[in-house]
């Protein structure tokens, strides 16, 4: 009998089975996601420290054949042969990971599994669910690793940063990527209070294809001759607990730990309206005609028959009589007004909705978090969440836009100094900025207004001191004027930021961003950003008899902006 | 009436609260089944409906409402087809289905009279005599409507000890159970005139969410009492 696990269990592989020739297979899938599933040959400090004991489709084996990639079959996505007496003794341990190739989240996978198949048999299975997951882009899924003996883990850890973070968390060698990994040390999964043993009997329904008779695809070798010198000796004391294998990380990268529902491609619960029905026979409120089924929550039962009058109905009804109360000629059964609704009626989940049903948690749904491991992400056109991460990379934000965090940040004024200051004070482009530091993530939002990330890398980007939200530390700003005349005051202001890193700007509503052609004018009350390489003259509109008279246009001062293609202007449907 | 427009006419019903757009609010009223909604927040109605502002039920619950501008509750009853908003905030809609949740004052737009409801001072807030964060706690089967600044955000708290902090001006709604603290991140240097504008915070904690909206309310939220 296949012994269930869950997220932290741990076992002897000698408690599962007497063979040493396994069969991992690995099953995960999602709407839109290929999977590179891959396993890591770790060294006693977790570490990669022989190249060849990763196994993946470009090194389909290690050296010795201990390990080594099967392929796809019998319902596994993926699947290896593990020879744990042949695995050589450097190599303490064995992680098994999933990572995304491309893009996506690990939550939006399904449901999936890793079992452990010995002598055609399954003896171990650790179902996952993408639910339990939420920015990740990889997952370690579970570990075989030596303390008196071979043990298997089922893990279920995520990474942020996908396949490069974890090959950087186990040590291996990659091209060096722009975007740090936002958090390169393994968390400890919640272990905390499951058992440390599950009752074996828990079978939840396997998967159909879970059918361990088929189980081992002819390259995987059954071995019929159990090797009994297996080198964890029997009739030991029960293991022990949970073994601490990870460092407990307070706070890991995703906000998310457990996600209540995330089902792939969740939909919020408001069935989908019933069809179209018949235009003479629009329901009533609060009834559905009888062909749908019930909507969440609400709704009488369809027991309504025939056309029921109701509220509702559009003039040009021929049938029954509109009208707003029972009409007193109504068929036998009244409509459903005076009718209390039958909350307590569980509802049915409409087809093709999310199978959680309704609840607070259901309702809100469509408004959670998303993330995608990158260190600024927009959470709605008028949220955006930095990670701080764990580098020491503060970000500048406006004072008071912070609107939600999580983990250890501090924030703290950040003073312009004496001659930013003056310079502020002067100009006009003055910005009241607060610096975030630590290890988390902060939510950055003010007053509604649309937010839009711009990702400098060594170019410059003019913008208005008052359309700036939050940027890296890491970007440089000074305040250029704009030269110009018939300027009451004699030059307009801006700051200019440069570098590398990331700016967002704020803007009132949805902006229009302009490429730049030799006639294009801005109001220079609306401007909101421009890529630096524009060169900015101001020009007016001089008229005499538009200025001599009273009646003025009020677009006097425009902005004209000249530059290569390429170069653009962002203007906001509101004038300060 | 093929005009653009016309696009904008209601949708059939299928449930007694939806959202019209995203600003907008449309309850299916029934006779029996009455709506506290905010007052002033209707923009339309068809058919029956008919408004008790601030019935005498609740007045006696409204006397400990002390949200400051006392946001009352009107008590709608009839049938009919009835429109909420809320000068344009986000409308959210929640069937509870038997959960609970608490909602600032502020960002309840409207609930099922049915529902068993109170107005609680939130614990751990009060930090100084008479001062405290006041909001509504709504529990039992039926729907809710909540409004919110812009596109809202919801954060699961993690279900560990791991906290969330969250300005309280820009808090919405979150799950009861969740086990809230104040924080206060002022510094000495604040009181000069040098704070961050971050001085006060929430800090939850436990399994549950946290509704978020992108914009502080100019409201002051930590209100005096009387």
């Amino acid at each position: 009998m296949a012994r269930e696990f869950q997220r932290g269990h741990k076992a002897r592989v000698s408690d599962l089975t007497a063979g040493t020739d396994l069969y991992v297979g690995v099953q995960i899938s999602g709407p839109g996601l290929s999977f590179d599933i891959s396993c890591f040959g770790l060294d006693a400090d977790e570490r990669l420290s022989d190249d060849r004991y990763f196994v993946f489709y470009n090194q389909p084996e290690s050296p010795e054949e201990s390990l080594r990639l099967l392929g796809a079959q019998a319902g596994d996505t993926e699947s290896f042969r593990v020879t744990l007496d042949r695995v050589p003794q450097q190599i303490q341990k064995l992680s098994f990971t999933a990572t995304i190739d491309g893009d996506g989240q690990m939550s939006q996978a399904g449901p999936g599994y890793l079992r452990i198949v010995a002598g055609g048999e399954e003896v171990a299975r650790y179902p996952f669910d993408g639910s339990e997951f939420s920015t990740e882009r990889a997952v370690m899924l579970g570990d075989f690793y030596r303390k008196d003996g071979w043990r298997f883990a089922a893990v279920g850890q995520g990474f942020d940063g996908g396949l490069e973070a974890l090959l950087k968390n186990f040590g291996g060698e990659v091209a060096e990527e722009e975007e740090e990994p936002p958090q390169p040390e393994p968390q400890q999964p919640q272990a905390a209070a499951v058992p440390g043993f599950a009752p074996p009997a828990q079978a939840a329904a396997p998967p159909a294809f879970a059918a361990p008779a088929q189980v081992p695809a002819p390259p995987a070798p059954a071995p019929a001759p159990f090797p009994p010198a297996s080198p964890a000796p029997r009739g030991f004391t029960p293991p022990p607990g949970p073994t601490p294998s990870a460092v407990p990380d307070v706070h890991a990268a995703q906000t998310i730990i457990a996600p209540l529902h995330t089902p792939p491609g969740g939909s919020p619960p408001p069935p989908p309206p019933p069809p179209p029905g018949l235009p003479g026979q629009p329901p009533p409120y609060g009834h559905v005609p009888g062909q749908v089924p019930p909507p969440p929550g609400y709704g009488q039962p369809p027991y309504a028959p025939g056309p029921p009058p109701g509220y509702g109905q559009p003039p040009h009804a021929p049938g029954p009589p509109p009208g707003y109360g029972q009409p007193p000629h109504a068929p036998a059964p009244p409509p459903g007004y005076g009718r209390p609704a039958p909350y307590g009626v569980p509802p049915t989940p409409p087809p093709g909705a999310a199978p959680q049903g309704t609840g607070v948690a259901a309702a809100l749904q469509r408004f959670r978090e998303t993330g995608t491991g990158h260190r600024w992400t927009l959470q709605n056109s008028k949220l955006v969440r930095v990670d701080l991460g764990t580098a020491d990379q503060p970000v500048l934000a406006r004072q008071g836009s912070m609107v939600l965090y999580q983990g250890k940040v501090d924030f703290a004024y950040k003073g312009a100094g004496f001659a930013g200051r003056i310079v502020g004070n002067a100009t006009g482009q003055e910005m009241q900025l607060m610096r975030c530091t630590g290890k988390g993530q902060v939510f950055l939002a003010e007053e509604a207004a649309m937010l839009h990330p711009i990702e400098l890398q060594g170019d410059a980007v003019c913008v208005s001191a008052e359309n700036v939200l939050a940027f890296d530390e890491s970007l440089q700003y000074e305040v250029r004027r704009i030269e110009g005349h018939g300027i009451p005051g004699g030059a307009l202001f801006t700051m200019q930021f440069q570098g590398t890193g990331t700016l967002v700007v704020k803007t009132r509503g949805v902006p229009v961003v302009l490429p730049v052609t030799p006639t294009t004018f801005a109001d220079c009350n609306a401007v909101v950003a421009w890529s630096a390489a524009a060169q900015v003259i101001v020009s007016s509109q001089v008229r005499m008899r538009r200025n001599a008279y009273p009646g003025d246009t009020g677009e006097s001062v425009n902005l004209q902006f000249r530059a290569a293609p390429g170069s653009f202007v962002v203007v906001q449907p509101y004038e300060i | 009436m093929n005009q653009p427009l016309a696009g904008y006419a209601p949708a059939p019903v299928t449930a007694r609260m939806e959202n019209h757009g995203d600003h907008m609010l449309k309850v299916a009223m029934q006779t029996g089944n009455d709506l506290y909604a905010r007052v002033g927040s209707m923009v339309a109605y068809e058919g029956f409906v008919q408004y008790e502002p601030s019935p005498s039920a609740v007045r006696q619950i409204a006397k400990d409402w002390v949200t400051g501008e006392g946001a009352p509750l009107m008590k709608c009853t009839g049938d009919g087809l009835l429109y909420l908003a809320d000068y344009g905030a986000n409308v959210v809609v929640v069937n509870l289905d038997g959960d609970g949740i608490s909602v600032n004052a502020t960002n309840l737009l409207a609930f099922d009279a049915h529902l068993s409801w109170g107005v609680e001072r939130v614990k751990g807030l009060a930090k100084f005599a008479g001062q405290g964060l006041w909001n509504t706690r709504i529990s039992g089967q039926g729907w809710v409507a909540l409004t919110s600044r812009g596109t809202p955000i919801v954060v699961d708290c993690g279900g560990g000890e791991d906290e969330t902090y969250v300005d309280p001006d820009a808090l919405v709604a979150w799950s009861p159970n969740l086990r809230v603290k104040g924080k206060r991140s002022f510094k000495a240097q604040s009181l000069i005139g040098r704070g961050s504008g971050e001085a006060y915070q929430m800090a939850f904690s436990g399994q549950g969410v946290v509704v978020v909206q992108p914009s502080e309310d100019s409201t002051d939220r930590l209100r005096i009492r009387g």
